[in-house]
């Protein structure tokens, strides 16, 4: 322990000593855009504030605060499943899970759990498609043993063979659950669609993949990926910059910096325009429809997005919410993204669920909408409301000091412009309603669009009993058929 | 170990200090009654995180009206005479001249179309395409009445007001005992925030209401019926509670979805909205005396009115354990619920220390069942108390062959070893520790902060956020052996076991048949399993066995495979019931 906690409070609550008692109304304004607000100056943070070096060159981002006896410390590794032989897809997350699960090579797995249990330390692994990384949140008073164990583990994990066994078991159990919620289903045949089987985003483990991983292909995987070449370092909470970095500095002696990964690959499948159908026994359908889109660095970035916050992107102010939902009353989410990633090209996909009569009527309407927004410009309302949403919600992503570093480190990961958070609401508010229709039709191209449905296709094909929809009015009735998939397996079951 | 004892003295001396965390709150009653609580922080710069609720939820409801609750906090997002219209009076004419269109309706829909739905002449009333040629011609007039009072709404103008001036996260949620109405707001915009909420609470404008409960219907859909467990979930609610209002779901019976008035609504915002009812909350980056005065300005022209009635049907004491047994697209699993306390009852808090000694990779389920026999995937247990009565439930998943029942034995085992003997000092000494860390961790977030504050001062009091971490902290190995001799009879019990739908796993060998074989293959399976003779099934198998593969075409090769198989398993099956 090195400070005393005994009287922290979240406040020095000045509190009023008296009540304003029947201070009352007087006159309100008449509607909320006359209230007059005093201005807001926020300048967002810079990352050289926070930046730091250790002598070995690994990045560490640090911010402080004395709030809260607690220390988070986040190390982040670049790779992932991409970096997985294709026959040993689930390697990568294997991994990432049983560094936490498996002990040291001189703790066994049992006492890590108890140590870092009893400390109340909250201490996660893991890898993801692209990133992996290792977290440690501690109280301040137990920083010294928790860091020493999470190190230890970190560097010398232990792979025990018998919680290797019980974790490969634990996910054959939750492989088996792959076909019982249509929203999963969806977003795996999404990806092949658009992505292609072949391309990571899209590779699933099955039981014999993840049968085929021994101890020394984690071995491997680990001492590739988790390792000082490969890492950015953040740490937020309550401790001294000086402190933290010889702490930081020591973790790291002698642990020998390995190449950096490289960079995930795109994807090479084109996608081909169609209405696909997964059967489903449920009585609501799932919906994506969409196609290709761009990369972070296109010039178009920021009108497209606003061009999707007005299509559908923002929630109760976009067009596809307020006519699926408000007026139409045909799901209870509906919506558009449009991702615009660091390494290859995104997606823009609109999707809801909705009763399955009213499948297809949701369909035509979303697809109004992408033609609606292709072929007239926006009003200028709907440009304010958006860009305005875009300007004043800024603050809320540094609102913690959590985001800030972990922005930063992503930032730096992914080699984002230094004055992308400086000019962020300039360019925002340079975007016009011109700029709107010309991505819109350049960017939105219904007739290379798919649709995916996953439901009830004997209640869905018809549509709805007032006949304004039917599957009939997309591709011309046509239907690709995609079986559904084993979900040990993942290979198609004939029907 | 030796290191273990050690921290473990530093961390008792420490806890003390830890449980002290306190959240320092400025509550005060405006004269219409309405309290707010106050939460001002620097730390967040710039954000507010604002909210109110209303202490009413679905337990207040009654058969005929079950979800209005929860459909009346959709309704609170449509307006008022000023915010949503363009012409508030075309907007009171059109909605008047729905709902007399929608009771005719409902007429209908509860007179002639349940008549014929009892005789067996139309298989569901709710269907339009069951309608009388009445009944669609008044769903016809509704639809249009709505069309063309679309023309006079403003869509969603309250969110549009809100976004445009930097606020974000609107929502709002409903559970069993209380509704809670949330956002964040730039702080420089605080009064944006009090100028929409006293509105929307001084003259809310129930407009869109017939669309918005197709939207509830799908909301219905989205998380109950197209879930692999949620329709059997309601069941087993429905089962547990034998009196209590807990009984039905807070989304609500679809027939009464479908039948709410707008009369009810009404009679119900007019019961429940009054600001005595009502508690705002405060969280972040403001100046508590401005905050406070425009607090005072824009809510005091809310009417107070007479105290909410509470809710007087108890639960009645549980005489006899209930099972379910369901079949589901879902893993198999086992709940096994128990009823207990309601909020802030003085054993919630040795409850709360039970489950958590039993949850986690060092808790004891995992320990016996996921590791340990193997029996589990998973396995946790928690303490729900709510406003008026409370549960505690053991829920698992199977994992390999393992049953739910073979689940239900180590339970037994596990519950047992609660009931003989007190719990370590060390396992009760760990769970302290976490309760103090999560006390802090808890904290951090003004969103959260707002949200917990809300939902405590709900149930019963916001104070419990200061005053449940100290009391879990006073919890004794003896109080957690007296609750756990307390309140797990067996009478006491329901279970709900749920096993995986036939034909929905499928066997990837069958997958690698030929779909026009098939048939065949399913009639050789008949046969088989009408056979009771293991030695007549053997010599079958061995004949098989002694084919040639050359004399099949390769595609048979999988189907003989498959048969064997099969074959095979029914032997064993024979010869294990001998």
């Amino acid at each position: 322990m090195r400070r005393n906690h005994a009287c922290l409070t979240i406040i020095a609550a000045a509190a009023l000593a008296f009540a304003n008692a029947g201070a009352h109304a007087g006159n309100l304004p008449e509607r909320p855009e006359n209230i007059e607000f005093r201005p807001l100056d926020f300048q967002p943070p810079n990352a050289a504030d926070h930046r730091h070096e250790t002598r070995s060159g690994v990045p560490v981002y640090l911010a402080p605060s004395r709030e809260f006896p607690l220390v988070q410390i986040n190390f982040s590794f670049r790779g992932g499943a991409y970096l997985e032989p294709a026959d040993k897809a689930g390697l990568a997350s294997m991994t990432g899970a049983m560094i936490r699960r498996g002990g040291t090579v001189s703790v066994s797995a049992d006492e890590l759990d108890e140590r870092f249990d009893f400390l109340a330390a909250n201490v996660s692994t893991g890898s993801g498609d692209v990133m992996s990384s290792a977290s440690l949140n501690t109280l301040t008073w137990n920083l010294d043993e928790s860091l020493e164990l999470f190190i230890d583990m970190l560097r010398r994990p232990g792979f025990e063979q018998e919680k290797v066994r019980i974790y490969r078991n634990e996910s054959i159990e939750r492989m088996r659950q792959r076909n019982d919620n249509p929203g999963p289903i969806l977003g795996r045949e999404w990806s092949g669609l658009v992505n292609g089987w072949d391309h990571y985003s899209s590779r699933v483990p099955t039981r014999n993949s993840l049968e085929s991983i021994t101890t020394d292909d984690m071995r491997a995987f680990h001492a590739k990926v988790f390792q000082p070449g490969n890492l950015i370092i953040t740490v937020t909470g309550d401790f001294e910059v000086d402190d933290m970095l010889a702490r930081i500095e020591h973790a790291l002696e002698g642990w020998a910096h390995g190449e950096r990964m490289p960079e995930p690959p795109a994807p090479t499948a084109t996608l081909t325009p169609g209405v696909y159908h997964v059967e489903m026994d449920i009585p609501q359908g799932s919906v994506a429809i969409g196609m290709r889109g761009v990369d972070r660095d296109h010039p178009d970035y920021f009108p497209l997005l606003v061009m999707n916050d007005i299509l559908g992107g923002g929630g109760f102010t976009s067009r596809i919410t307020n006519r699926v939902r408000s007026d139409e009353g045909l799901a209870y989410g509906a919506g558009s993204s449009m991702s615009m990633p660091a390494y290859f090209p995104g997606v823009f996909r609109a999707g809801f669920q909705s009763k399955n009569s009213t499948v297809a009527l949701a369909i035509k309407i979303v697809k109004e909408e992408i033609e609606k927004i292709r072929n007239q410009p926006v009003t200028e309302e709907e440009r304010t409301t958006s860009i305005n949403s875009f300007i004043e919600t800024f603050p809320r992503s540094f609102e913690s000091r959590q985001g800030v570093v972990s922005i930063f480190a992503s930032d730096e990961w992914t080699g984002r412009d230094p004055d992308y958070w400086q000019t962020y609401r300039e360019n925002i508010r340079a975007v016009t309603v011109e700029d709107i229709q010309r991505v819109a039709r350049e960017h939105l191209r219904p007739e290379e669009m798919a649709i995916l449905v996953v439901g009830k296709w004997e209640e869905i094909a018809p549509g709805d009993h007032t006949g304004r929809a039917s599957m009939q009015d997309f591709f011309a009735g046509q239907r690709n058929r995609i079986p559904l998939r084993d979900p040990l397996t993942m290979q198609p079951i004939a029907e | 170990m030796r290191r273990w004892i050690l921290s473990a003295t530093l961390l008792v001396g420490l806890c003390a200090a830890a449980s002290a965390q306190q959240v320092e709150v400025e509550e005060f009653t405006l004269d219409n009654g309405m309290t707010f609580l106050l939460v001002p922080r620097q730390d967040q710069p710039n954000i507010i995180a604002a909210g109110w609720l209303a202490k009413v939820g679905s337990v207040d409801e009654r058969p005929g009206i079950t979800g209005l609750a929860h459909f009346f906090e959709h309704m609170m997002f449509k307006g008022t005479t000023t915010i949503g219209t363009r012409d508030a009076e075309a907007d009171k004419r059109f909605t008047q001249r729905q709902q007399e269109v929608h009771e005719q309706l409902m007429a209908l829909q509860h007179g002639v179309q349940f008549e014929r739905w009892k005789r067996g002449e139309i298989d569901d009333p709710w269907n339009p395409r069951n309608d009388t040629p009445e009944m669609a011609k008044l769903r016809a007039e509704l639809k249009s009445l709505m069309d063309e009072h679309g023309a006079e709404i403003v869509t969603n103008e309250f969110d549009r007001v809100y976004t445009t001036m930097g606020a974000s996260g609107m929502n709002a949620f409903t559970s069993y005992d209380l509704t809670f109405y949330f956002i964040n707001v730039p702080s420089n915009r605080f009064e944006l925030w009090a100028w929409m909420e006293s509105d929307r609470l001084y003259d809310s404008v129930f407009r869109e209401f017939y669309t918005e409960r197709d939207v509830v219907h799908e909301e219905r859909r989205l998380r109950v019926e197209a879930t692999p467990t949620g329709r059997l979930d309601e069941q087993f609610d429905a089962m547990f509670w034998v009196s209590s209002p807990y009984k039905w779901p807070v989304i609500g019976w679809p027939s009464d979805i479908t039948s709410y008035t707008r009369e009810q609504a009404e009679e119900f915002y007019a019961t429940y909205y009054v600001p005595n009812n009502l508690v705002g909350v405060v969280v972040g980056d403001f100046e508590p005396s401005e905050v406070r005065e425009q607090i005072t300005r824009y809510f005091s022209r809310l009417k107070p009115g007479p105290t909410p009635p509470p809710v007087v049907t108890s639960e009645m004491p549980s005489l006899a354990e209930k099972r379910m047994y369901g079949e589901c697209d879902c893993q198999p699993q086992i709940r096994i619920r128990y009823h207990a306390v309601p909020f802030m009852h003085a054993d919630s808090y040795p409850l709360s220390v039970m489950s958590e000694i039993l949850n986690g990779r060092t808790g004891r389920l995992y320990r016996a069942m996921v590791e340990g026999d193997e029996v589990a995937s998973s396995a946790s247990a928690g303490v729900d108390a709510r406003k008026y009565a409370g549960a505690f439930e053991f829920r698992a998943e199977t994992k390999g062959d393992a049953t739910p029942q073979d689940i239900e034995k180590v339970w037994a085992r596990v519950l047992a070893e609660l009931q003989e003997n007190p719990v370590t000092d060390r396992e009760l000494q760990k769970v302290k520790n976490q309760i103090a860390a999560d006390s802090y961790r808890r904290l951090q977030s003004n969103f959260f902060l707002l949200v917990q504050l809300g939902y405590f001062e709900g149930l019963g009091s916001w104070e419990e956020l200061n005053e449940g971490p100290r009391r879990l902290q006073e919890v004794t190995a003896e109080d957690i052996q007296r609750v756990a001799n307390t309140y797990f009879d067996r009478s006491n019990r329901s279970v709900a076991v749920y096993t995986r739908r036939e034909g929905t796993t499928i066997d990837p060998m069958l997958a690698a048949i030929p779909a026009e074989m098939r048939p065949m293959v399913q009639q050789q399976l008949a046969q088989i399993a009408a056979v009771n003779d293991p030695a007549a099934l053997r010599e079958g198998l061995n004949r098989m066995r002694s084919m040639p593969a050359s004399q099949l075409p390769p595609e048979y090769a999988p189907v003989m495979e498959y048969i064997a198989k099969k074959i095979e398993e029914r032997i064993a099956e024979l010869e294990d019931a001998e």
